[in-house]
């Protein structure tokens, strides 16, 4: 997949889920402050993301991944 | 499911913290990493059971203590105690229809996300080859 068309993806699926605009999501946003994430609801990213795209982000991979830009870079660059 | 069970009946107090009348898994066929299956005979002596079927409450607490035996089983297998075990959340509950007195309900878990100390897990209830209840629910487990 193109990197485009996944970044399109990538916000199009965080935005149905966590009822965020796509506009709020650019690559230097906060993830969880922009999605509102709490300890609860950040392994629901997690999920979401291996089972939309098969990428399994780690406990110890969670903290580079802290804004949108760094999460697009990490799913491409594993698919 | 028709492999044997690795335990059963009160073996599975080694895995989890619950004991009569709110023991609402009976059997622990299996677990790796990612995975789990257990099971409940759902008898009319069970305190969830209403004219002749295990209600919703029981339905979701048979998932959570099979979601608490899949968590204290790998402690179990390094002869360690079981940790303690708190739902954060219950999501995506579906329950199609309740087991009935003298079913066996099988359940399948999955761990579909981990992050900041929280597991979510996915449970697949069956009566036969029959899916009966799904639902999410999140763990945390105490270091």
């Amino acid at each position: 997949m193109e990197k485009e068309a996944l970044i399109e993806k990538i916000n199009t699926v965080l935005s149905e889920e966590f009822e965020v605009e796509v506009s709020e999501m650019t690559p230097e946003a906060d993830i969880k402050e922009t999605l509102q994430l709490d300890s609860l609801s950040l392994v629901d990213m997690v999920a979401l993301i291996d089972s939309e795209f098969g990428v399994k982000i780690k406990g110890t991979e969670l903290v580079q991944v802290k804004t949108f830009g760094a999460l697009y870079d990490f799913v491409h660059e594993r698919m | 499911m028709t492999t044997q069970p690795l335990l059963t009946g009160s073996e599975l107090f080694k895995l989890i913290p619950q004991r009569a009348p709110i023991v609402m898994v009976d059997t622990f066929f299996r677990a790796d990493d990612e995975c789990a299956d257990t099971g409940l005979h759902v008898e009319s002596s069970n305190i969830f059971c209403r004219d002749g079927e295990l209600c919703e409450p029981g339905v979701i607490e048979h998932i959570a203590q099979s979601a608490a035996a899949f968590a204290g089983y790998k402690p179990y297998t390094l002869g360690e105690e079981p940790k303690l075990g708190f739902i954060g959340e219950v999501k995506k509950c579906k329950i199609v229809r309740l087991p009935r007195v003298g079913e066996f309900m099988h359940t399948q878990l999955k761990i579909v996300g981990e992050a900041a100390g929280i597991t979510l897990i996915a449970a697949e209830v069956y009566v036969d080859e029959e899916t009966i209840a799904t639902c999410q629910m999140k763990i945390f487990i105490q270091a």
